[in-house]
C-alpha cells in the first residue's frame, strides 16, 4: 500500500429504493478501481453523463457513503473504518469537497468568512482571532483573492466565479492533499470556467495537490487532466491518459460523448444544427 | 424584518386587522398591572352592575369589577399560552431539526415518538391528571403538560423542512469546514425554519388557549387563579345567563374570542409571506 | 380597447415585420431596503429585433442580464423589476409594451399560442402537487382543439420528441430526475407550435447527449412552423451550431450583434473576442486565459463603455462616453470606439 494517496478496489455501491413491497435496486457504481499516487500530485478526471455514478464515488472518497463491495482506502486507511470523532476529523482535514453550484455552497443567510475561519481553527489549528484571519488570507491568496474582498460579505454580494474562488479557498484553507471537485464549473460561463481550470492547474503545480475533477465538460476535461476515466451507469468504459483517449475514444459511448460536445466551428465546418 | 414589517403592514389587510386585534388584548392584559382592585378580592365593588360609566364592562355577583378582572385573567391566559408555544417550539425545534439532519435511525426513533404524541388523546390525559394532581395542579405545570402534549405536529413540519437542508450543499460545506451536529442545526439551520415557527408558534398559542378556557369552564384548573376560563366558570356557577348578568359571560368570549380571530389572522399573514408562491401572486404577477 | 386588442390574432401579420423588435429597453431592479434606494440596470438601453423564422442567440456571462432581458419580453417581470423606458413590440399583438400592462385576458390567450416562455430552472412552472399529464392538460388543451383522446395521443407523440416516455405523464415532478424536468416544460412551451418562443438556458442543466437532441428538436420544430426563438445560453458552443444570429450582452447592454458564424469568425468587440478565445477545445493544447478584473456591478455600473475596466484597448474616450451600437457590415452591430483597432489585432 505504500505511496497510495488514494486506492479504490472494485468499489460498488448499490441502492435500494422503495418500500417494502417494491424495491428496486439501483446499482450506482460498478466494481470501479484507481489508484492515485501520494508522490505523483495529478488531476484525475471523472466524466460521464449525469446519472453515471460520478457523484457517488465523490461521496464515497469523501467517506460520506461506505461502498456496498470493495474496499476505498486514503493513506492506506479503509475509509469504512472511519467513525465519528478524531478520525474522520483528521480525514477532512486531508480531503476536502468543492461542490457543483458556487450560489448554494454557503448559506445565503450567513458571511462567507465564517466558513474559512471555521476550517481554519478546526483543522489548521488556528486559535487566535488574528490567526484565522491569516489563515484564511493566506487560502483566499492561492485562489487570487484576499480577505479584504471577502470580509463581512453575505453569498449573494459575490459573482458566481468569486464564489466558486471562496470555495476552493475555503478546501484549502484545512491544508488538504486531496481535493475533490464534483462539476465545478458546469453552472459558470466559459470565461470563469477558464479560471476555475487555470486555477485547479496552478494548485497541482504549485502546491502539489492531487484533485478529482468530476464533470461532463469534455473539453476543460482535456485541458487539464493528467489521467481520466470515462463512466457509463455505473461502470468505467475506459480510462487511461487524458490526451490518448480524448483525442481518439476506442468505447462506443465514449465516442458518443465525444461527438456531442458542441464546440465552436473550425472554419468551413457546417452548425450540427443549421437551418 | 422591518422593512417587511412595514410591507405587510402596508400591504395585508389580514395583518393589520390581526395586529390590531392583538395589540387590544395585550393592552387589556397590560392595564392589569395599574388596577385599582387586587385579582382576588371579592365584594369590593357593587354586585350585578350593568355596564356604566364607573364599572366599564359591569361587575359579578361576587362584587368584582369585570373590566379590571378582566384584565389580570387575559393576562394569566396569555402567559399560559405563551408559556405553552415558548416550550413547545423548544421541543419541536430539537427534535424536528435533529430528526431531519441526521436522517436514519436517529430520525426513524423520533419519528415515531412523535407520532405516538399525535394519537394520544389528549384531552382526556388532561382531565386525567386534573384528578390525580387536584389542589396540586398549578397553572405552570399545565403548561408544561400541554406543551409536552403539542408539539408533535409542527416537529414534523420542521422535520421536513430540515431533511430538504439536509442535501443543500451548504450542508456539506459546514460539515468539512468542521462544524459540529449542534453548530450547524443551530447557526446554518435554525434560521430557516425560523419564519415557519413564527406562524405555528401563533397557531399553537391558539390552540392551547383554547384548551385552557375549556378545560377552566369546566373546571378542571386551578379557579382560584383568574383566567378567562375561570371568569365564565363563575359565571356559570353563579347562573349569570338565568339571572340576566349577560355582561359575565359576553365580555370575556368576546375578549378570547377577539385574540382567537387576531392571532389566527396574523398567523395566516404570516403563512403567505413565508409561501413564496402565494407571495408571488400577490406581488401582481400572474400565474404562468 | 381597440378590436385587435380583443383579439390579438386579427392583427394582420406583416409579411417579413420581425416577430418582436425591441427599442431602447431598459429594465431596472428597483429595491428599496431600510430607506435606502438600490437600482440595478440590468437591462439598459437594449435594441434588437428578432426576425421571423430564425433562432436569435443571446449570450454573455452570468449576470450580465440575459434572463432579466427575456423575461421582460415575456411578460414575465415581478417587482421589483420595472419597466424603466423603451418599447417592446410584438407581429401578434398591438401596443408598444408588449405583455407588460396588457390586460389578464389579452395574456392569456396570447400566452401558450403565440409566445411560450421556458424559464431558467425547470421546477418553477411545473405545479409540485400536479402531476405531468395535468399540467399539459391545464395549459395546453384549451389551445389545440383537440378532442381528449387526440390531445393526449399528439402529446405522447410530443414528449417522444424530447425522448421522454408516456408514462411520465403520470408523475409527479419530483419523481423526475432534473434532466426530464427540463425537457418536460420544453416539450409544454413547444407543443402548441407558438409563433415565438423564448428559452432562457433550457439545455445548460442537461447533459451533452441529450442536449444535443433537445437542440435538434428546437431546430425542428423552428422549421416546421418557421417560428421564431429567442435563445439564451452562455455557452457559446451551443450558440455556433443552433442559433443564426447571435446578440453578446455585457452588464445590461448589448455589445455586438451579428450572424453567428460572422461573430466567430470576424468579432469586433473585445469581450466577443476575449469570449471566443477562451473557449477550450478537445485537442487544442494552447492555454486559456478568463477575463482579468471582478466582473461590473450593474447597481454601480462603470461609466462610459461598461467593459472599460477589463478591456486591453480602453482609451479616455471609452471611459467617459458610451458607444453606441453602429453598423459595421449588412447584419453586424458593434457598440465599441475602438473596433478598427480590435479587428486589425490578431
Ligand atoms: N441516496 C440515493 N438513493 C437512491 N439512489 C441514488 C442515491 N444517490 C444516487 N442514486 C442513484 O444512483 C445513480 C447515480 O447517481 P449519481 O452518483 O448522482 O450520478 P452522477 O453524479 O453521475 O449524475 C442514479 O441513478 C441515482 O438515481
Ligand atoms: N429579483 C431580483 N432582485 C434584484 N436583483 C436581481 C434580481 N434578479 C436578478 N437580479 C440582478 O440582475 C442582474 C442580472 O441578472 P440576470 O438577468 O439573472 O442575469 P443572467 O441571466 O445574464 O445571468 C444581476 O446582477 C442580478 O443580481
Ligand atoms: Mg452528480
Ligand atoms: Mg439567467
Amino acid at each position: 500500500m505504500t505511496g497510495a494517496l488514494l486506492e479504490l478496489d472494485s468499489v460498488s455501491k448499490t441502492f435500494t429504493r422503495g418500500g417494502l413491497f417494491s424495491r428496486t435496486q439501483v446499482e450506482a457504481v460498478i466494481d470501479v478501481s484507481f489508484r492515485l499516487e501520494a508522490a505523483k500530485p495529478e488531476i484525475f478526471s471523472i466524466i460521464g453523463e449525469s446519472g453515471s455514478g460520478k457523484s457517488t464515488l465523490a461521496r464515497i472518497i469523501l467517506a460520506l457513503q461506505t461502498p456496498t463491495r470493495g474496499v476505498a482506502r486514503f493513506k492506506g486507511r479503509d475509509l469504512a473504518t472511519l467513525r465519528d470523532g478524531a478520525d474522520r476529523h483528521a480525514f477532512m482535514a486531508a480531503v476536502q469537497p468543492v461542490f457543483q453550484n458556487p450560489f448554494e455552497a454557503f448559506n445565503p443567510l450567513k458571511r462567507l468568512d465564517r466558513y474559512l475561519y471555521a476550517t481554519c481553527q478546526r483543522f489548521a489549528g488556528a486559535k487566535t482571532e488574528t490567526a484565522m484571519q491569516e489563515g484564511a488570507d493566506k487560502a483566499l491568496r492561492q485562489v487570487g483573492l484576499s480577505l479584504a474582498e471577502v470580509k463581512g460579505r453575505y453569498p449573494h454580494e459575490l459573482s458566481g466565479g468569486q464564489l466558486q474562488r471562496v470555495a476552493i479557498a475555503r478546501a484549502l484553507a484545512s491544508g488538504p492533499s486531496l481535493l475533490i471537485a464534483d462539476e465545478p464549473v458546469s453552472m459558470v460561463d466559459a470565461s470563469l470556467r477558464a479560471s476555475i481550470v487555470n486555477l485547479f492547474r496552478k494548485l497541482r503545480d504549485e502546491l502539489g495537490l492531487s484533485i478529482i475533477y468530476i464533470t461532463h465538460d469534455l473539453a476543460t476535461a482535456y485541458s487539464i487532466s493528467d489521467r481520466i476515466i470515462i463512466m457509463q451507469k455505473g461502470q468505467v468504459v475506459e480510462s487511461g491518459d487524458a490526451r490518448t483517449i480524448l483525442a481518439d475514444p476506442k468505447h462506443p459511448y465514449s465516442r458518443t460523448l465525444k461527438e456531442s460536445v458542441l464546440e465552436p466551428l473550425a472554419p468551413g465546418e457546417r452548425p450540427l444544427f443549421a437551418r | 424584518m422591518f422593512v417587511v414589517l412595514r410591507d405587510l403592514l402596508r400591504y395585508n389587510g389580514e395583518f393589520l386587522a390581526g395586529i390590531l386585534m392583538t395589540g387590544v388584548v395585550v393592552a387589556m392584559a397590560l392595564l392589569s398591572f395599574v388596577s385599582p382592585y387586587p385579582p382576588l378580592d371579592q365584594f369590593v365593588a357593587p354586585m350585578d352592575v350593568p355596564p356604566s360609566a364607573a364599572h366599564w364592562f359591569g361587575t359579578t355577583s361576587r362584587g368584582q369589577d369585570l373590566f379590571w378582572l378582566l384584565t389580570y385573567s387575559i393576562r394569566n391566559t396569555l402567559a399560559f399560552g405563551l408559556l405553552v408555544a415558548i416550550l413547545s417550539r423548544i421541543l419541536s425545534l430539537s427534535i424536528g431539526l435533529l430528526a431531519g439532519y441526521r436522517g436514519g435511525w436517529v430520525d426513524r426513533v423520533l419519528m415515531s415518538i412523535n407520532d405516538t404524541f399525535i394519537v394520544i388523546p389528549l384531552f382526556p390525559i388532561l382531565v386525567l391528571f386534573y384528578f390525580v394532581m387536584r389542589d396540586n395542579m398549578s397553572w405552570v405545570m399545565l403548561a408544561v403538560l400541554t406543551a409536552l402534549l403539542g408539539w408533535s405536529y409542527d416537529a414534523r413540519l420542521i422535520r421536513s423542512v430540515a431533511l430538504s437542508l439536509r442535501h443543500r450543499e451548504f450542508t456539506q460545506t459546514a460539515v468539512f469546514s468542521g462544524m459540529r451536529t449542534h453548530e450547524i442545526l443551530s447557526r446554518e439551520h435554525l434560521p430557516f425554519v425560523l419564519p415557519i415557527v413564527f406562524s405555528t408558534s401563533l397557531n399553537n398559542m391558539n390552540w392551547s388557549i383554547g384548551l385552557e378556557v375549556t378545560l377552566a369552564v369546566l373546571g378542571f384548573t386551578d379557579i382560584n387563579r383568574p383566567s378567562v376560563g375561570g371568569m365564565i366558570y363563575w359565571a356559570n356557577q353563579h347562573s349569570a345567563v338565568v339571572a340576566g348578568v349577560w355582561w359575565w359571560i359576553a365580555f370575556p368570549v368576546g375578549l378570547v374570542v377577539m385574540l382567537f380571530i387576531g392571532l389566527y389572522l396574523l398567523a395566516i399573514s404570516m403563512n403567505e409571506y413565508i409561501d413564496p408562491r402565494s407571495r408571488l401572486e400577490r406581488g401582481g404577477g400572474r400565474k404562468e | 380597447m381597440s378590436a385587435a386588442m380583443r383579439n390579438p390574432a386579427a392583427k394582420p401579420e406583416t409579411a417579413d415585420g420581425p416577430v418582436v423588435a425591441v427599442r431602447d429597453l431598459r429594465a431596472w431592479y428597483r429595491l428599496r431596503l431600510f430607506g435606502v434606494d438600490r437600482e440595478v440596470k440590468a437591462v439598459d438601453g437594449i435594441t434588437f429585433e428578432v426576425r421571423k423564422d430564425e433562432i436569435y442567440g443571446l449570450a454573455g456571462e452570468s449576470s450580465s442580464g440575459k434572463s432579466t432581458l427575456v423575461k421582460t419580453i415575456a411578460g414575465a417581470m415581478r417587482p421589483p423589476l420595472e419597466i424603466v423606458g423603451g418599447e417592446i413590440q410584438f407581429s401578434f399583438m398591438d401596443g408598444t409594451m408588449g405583455l407588460n400592462r396588457a390586460p389578464a385576458d389579452l395574456v392569456e390567450r396570447v400566452r401558450w399560442r403565440h409566445l411560450s416562455y421556458v424559464m431558467q430552472g425547470s421546477m418553477s412552472v411545473l405545479n409540485p402537487v400536479r402531476r405531468i399529464g395535468t399540467s399539459f392538460f391545464d395549459f395546453a388543451f384549451r389551445h389545440m382543439g383537440l378532442d381528449k383522446a387526440g390531445f393526449e395521443a399528439a402529446v405522447v407523440a410530443h414528449l417522444a420528441r424530447v425522448n421522454l416516455p408516456a408514462s411520465v405523464l403520470k408523475a409527479y415532478p419530483h419523481e423526475l430526475s432534473g434532466g426530464m424536468r427540463q425537457r418536460v416544460t420544453i416539450a409544454l412551451a413547444t407543443i402548441c407550435r407558438p409563433q415565438f418562443i423564448i428559452a432562457d438556458e433550457p439545455t445548460t442543466a442537461l447533459d451533452v447527449v441529450v442536449q444535443k437532441d433537445v437542440l435538434a428538436m428546437f431546430r425542428s420544430i423552428q422549421r416546421e412552423m418557421a417560428s421564431s426563438v429567442l435563445f439564451v445560453t452562455h455557452d457559446m458552443g451551443v450558440h455556433a451550431h443552433l442559433t443564426d444570429r447571435l446578440g453578446i450582452m455585457y452588464a445590461g447592454r448589448l455589445v455586438e450583434e451579428a450572424r453567428t458564424p460572422d461573430v466567430f469568425a470576424r468579432p469586433r468587440h473585445p469581450y466577443t473576442r476575449h469570449l471566443i478565445h477562451s473557449l477550450p477545445r478537445i485537442g487544442d493544447d494552447r492555454p486559456r486565459s478568463g477575463l482579468e478584473g471582478t466582473p461590473p456591478s450593474l447597481a454601480n455600473p462603470p461609466s462610459g463603455c461598461r467593459f472599460h475596466p477589463r478591456c486591453a484597448f480602453a482609451t479616455e474616450r471609452c471611459r467617459v462616453e458610451v458607444p453606441p451600437m453602429e453598423q459595421v457590415a449588412p447584419d453586424h452591430r458593434v457598440a465599441c470606439f475602438e473596433k478598427d483597432r480590435v479587428e486589425a489585432t490578431p
